[in-house]
């Protein structure tokens, strides 16, 4: 039996939703077939009041043990450090988490909040929010850049606004099934089989981003890389190949890819200009390309193909 | 007489954090205090950003009721930028937020209502076992049929949006896909599916279409009696069960209801003016009095904060108020200084009183005899609310009411969806203000924004919870819950299971807003157990 601990701190619920809608396992199953023992959970927990602070107190003591610590949304510090914009059960919630990822076998951050900050650590910050283990790009966050779990391994990111109901299912299972030996992850800590290919990898439009055919709102066919801002191409994540609730993705539904799993979201801090459109270089280059690609290389092959597009017949599309 | 004060933090399956502070007498409460124990900012996030940044923004303000945000910030810069919506776009945005509503009827009646029901308080209950087996959480089997089922709805909802939660596909001037014939048909059957596996066969008992000509209490009462079927089915114990454990005896609240309405017909609302949404609404919207209906008019809308950790300003409508400074002084349940600063919750009010926003309150609209005949119009709880009042029972039927008629309202949108025409207009940014409204699952939402030079310069949130959980007014009038508390008999003030069920009637979602406590002397606390 594994014990989970799931705590919310700066969150909107949207990972317990995304959770909630779990297919293989659902999390039902989770709970009666992989011998997920939910220890307390806030949306679906039974316990109140004392009750949940009297198992806390019993984890970091160590009378329970805590296998896994989940948190769902960012570390509220404010005001000045004290964590009170976010009292939990008496106490700051960071200083449950303090004492809990102590004592966890694997410590787990869901959701953009929880790895990096998420919407609330955008500038001003109003409520000195950060991340487990990370300050958006920067390693450090609320526990610190050394941090490890005491299984060994630092904060496992499953990032995503919201992470996709599998990627927390999976890793919940791994360990559960003794493969925690094979959760390999990234720089920024996510487990690399999940977060390893690109957006893009699966998108039915990479025809047309190919042959730089631009897309918009409301209408079928063509790339929405070029004009509203679809980060697709430079997003680790697997959107296009195991779907959501069982249907669709973003960019399937002609909605560009937000980039949510990197560490930048929401990407250029929302400033003007840059929400739903391609922010650009000389008015004319897209500001970022493709991961991993030179930028000069990039903008050459693209005029190239923009001004001698092999292939028109990519933008028809059936209703 | 002994008096004792409780305190609950956290309370726990209201989705975020609240804590109540409960004064009894008798076994009796008193007085209650809510408190919101979380901030975030995200007011101040928008200050200054791209207008459309709460497209991005605001559905991550609560993942529950992400895309009822989503349809207020859509909403709010069409009317700022004065835009144009195809009957495709209204269609869409509409089965959005009804799909979203409909998701959150099972999940939120087993996940978070129902595993109340089977507390020890009711063991001596004759029906009290035959609960257990269904509701039980986990375990129950309705539990675990309902919480499956409840995830389809959202498909259909992805279909449009991609995912949910977290889609931002509709913006200004319509919605960003244009779906296909395939979306339309997987949708129908997706919808099919939801009614045969879970809607008809485990909550009514019956066919939809026999469930509306529900009309009346005593129908239902009838309805309830008709055959084993509608008896043995969730909803039929659910009645029997809520009348014999006395559900319908505490809760009433403050006995004024608000909602903003929602679901814009397709023909009606092409150029969106806050003036002209009322009579486009398909869910009526309004404030009711207890006695008489008001047409909906957002600007008898204000936010006080005397008792909110937020700088002090006069009570001012949502366009006047300056972005929520904290202040540096909040502080645990136990010591809280509740003649003061006691929550993060504001407290919205309408025409100056405390209002219940939710299913309640949109089914008190759906009963007001001046609906139009395009509108909703069904006349069954204005007669609940003659012969039972308002109650935690009451509250809960009007929310699991919902589904059979949002389902039918999904089917019929979703054959009005015509492929060959417009799915969005581009708009052109311009600078102004503007408001956008909404029903969320919980209640009335809305938002106000003011443009000035291409930025946000003003972003304001009244979400149903705030409405719901916020704490006393300036004038020292509760908020509803704190309202619902009072009178409430506490059986066991070791597990005082009616707050919970109470708090849990109006489905607060604290993300949006709150926390509450209870205070309690040392010696309680000690032994005090949920």
């Amino acid at each position: 039996m594994i014990n989970v601990l799931w705590l919310q701190g700066g969150a909107c619920s949207g990972n317990t939703m995304s959770f909630l809608n779990a297919e293989e396992p659902t999390v039902v199953e989770l709970v009666t077939d992989f011998g997920i023992n939910i220890l307390w959970h806030p949306s679906i927990g039974l316990e109140i009041g004392e009750q949940v602070s009297d198992l806390l107190k019993d984890c970091i003591s160590k009378k329970i043990q805590l296998d896994i610590l989940v948190f769902e949304g960012s570390i509220v510090q404010g005001p000045n450090g004290k964590g009170t914009m976010n009292y939990f059960a008496d106490r700051p919630m960071m200083n449950w988490v303090k004492e809990l990822s102590e004592v966890a076998q694997f410590t787990v951050a869901i959701g953009d909040c929880a790895t990096w900050g998420g919407i609330p650590a955008v500038p001003p910050n109003p409520s000195e929010s950060t991340g487990m283990q990370f300050l958006k790009k920067d390693k450090g966050g609320f526990l610190g850049a050394d941090y490890k779990s005491q299984a060994g391994l630092p904060v496992i990111n499953i990032p995503g606004c919201p992470a996709h109901p599998d990627w927390i299912t999976q890793i919940l299972v791994g360990i559960a099934t003794g493969r925690a030996k094979d959760i390999l992850l990234d720089d920024y800590h996510r487990p690399k089989t999940f977060f390893t290919d690109f957006v893009q990898a699966g998108c039915p439009n990479v025809n047309n981003f190919a042959q730089k055919v631009d897309g918009h709102f409301g209408k079928r066919g063509g790339c929405l890389f070029y004009e509203v801002g679809c980060r697709g191409p430079m997003t680790h994540a697997s959107c296009n190949r195991i779907l959501w609730n069982r249907q669709s993705s973003k960019t399937r539904a002609n909605h560009p890819c937000l980039g949510c799993t990197e560490p930048g979201f929401p990407h250029h801090d929302l400033q003007k200009g840059s929400v739903f459109n391609t922010m650009k270089y000389l008015g004319v280059f897209p500001q970022d390309v493709p991961t991993g690609q030179s930028k000069l290389l990039y903008y050459a092959r693209a005029g190239w193909e923009k001004v001698l597009p092999t292939n028109k017949e990519l933008t028809v599309t059936s209703k | 007489m002994e008096s004792k004060e409780l305190n609950i933090s956290p309370v726990g399956r209201v989705e975020g954090d609240l804590d109540v502070k409960v004064y009894m007498e008798g076994g009796v409460v008193t007085r209650a205090h809510t408190q919101a124990a979380m901030f975030r900012g995200f007011e101040k996030i928008m200050q200054g950003k791209d207008p459309q940044s709460g497209l991005i923004v605001t559905p991550r303000i609560c993942g529950i009721c992400g895309g009822s945000h989503l349809y207020c910030a859509s909403s709010a810069l069409d009317t700022a930028w004065k835009t144009q919506l195809s009957p495709n776009a209204l269609l869409l945005r509409a089965i959005g937020q009804a799909t979203e509503t409909i998701q959150s009827i099972p999940r939120w009646f087993y996940a978070i209502f129902a595993t109340d029901m089977a507390n020890k308080k009711f063991a001596s209950k004759p029906l009290y076992q035959e609960v257990v087996k269904r509701f039980a959480a986990y375990v129950g089997t309705s539990f675990q049929k309902g919480v499956t089922a409840s995830g389809r709805p959202v498909e259909v909802y992805a279909l449009f949006g991609g995912q949910w939660p977290h889609s931002s596909y509709m913006v200004p001037g319509g919605v960003m896909c244009a779906p296909t014939l395939k979306d339309i048909t997987r949708a129908h059957a997706i919808m099919n599916q939801f009614r045969n596996d879970w809607l008809e066969p485990v909550w009514l008992g019956c066919s939809i279409e026999r469930y509306l000509q529900v009309k009346s209490w005593d129908d239902l009462m009838a309805w309830v009696d008709e055959n084993e079927s509608q008896r043995n089915s969730d909803l039929g114990l659910f009645i029997r069960a809520s009348l014999e454990f006395g559900l319908d005896t505490f809760g009433q609240g403050v006995g004024k209801y608000l909602a903003f309405g929602t679901y814009l017909h397709k023909d009606r609302y092409n150029r969106p003016t806050i003036e002209a949404r009322n009579d486009a609404l398909i869910s009526a919207g309004g404030f009711y009095d207890g006695e008489n209906y008001h047409a909906l008019d957002h600007m008898q809308v204000s936010e006080h904060v005397q008792h909110t950790w937020f700088k002090d300003h006069a009570p001012l409508h949502p366009w006047e108020e300056p972005i929520p400074t904290p202040v540096e002084t909040s502080t645990i349940l136990t010591e809280t200084d509740f003649d003061g600063k006691y929550s993060w919750s504001k407290s919205p009010r309408y025409m100056e009183h405390a209002a219940e926003a939710g299913p309640l309150s949109r089914v008190i609209m759906a009963a007001n005899p001046a609906n139009l005949e395009h509108q909703n119009r069904d006349p069954l709880f204005g007669d609940i609310m003659k012969e039972k009042g308002p109650s935690v029972f009451t509250r809960t039927l009007a929310r699991m009411h919902e589904a059979p008629r949002i389902y039918e309202y999904i089917n019929e949108w979703l054959g009005q969806i015509d492929l060959d025409a417009e799915f969005y207009i581009k708009p052109e940014e311009r600078d102004g203000k503007g408001w956008g409204a909404t029903e969320a699952a919980r209640g009335a939402l809305a938002h106000w924004i003011e443009i000035k030079n291409g930025v946000i310069e003003n972003y304001q949130v009244v979400a149903p919870t705030t409405w719901n959980v916020g704490p006393n007014d300036g004038e020292g009038k509760p908020g509803p819950i704190e309202a619902a508390l009072e009178g409430t008999e506490i059986e066991d003030a070791h597990d005082p299971v009616e707050v919970g069920m109470v708090a849990r009637s109006f489905d607060s979602c604290l993300v949006c807003t709150v926390h509450a406590h209870d205070a309690k002397d040392e010696k309680e606390l000690a032994r005090f157990k949920l």
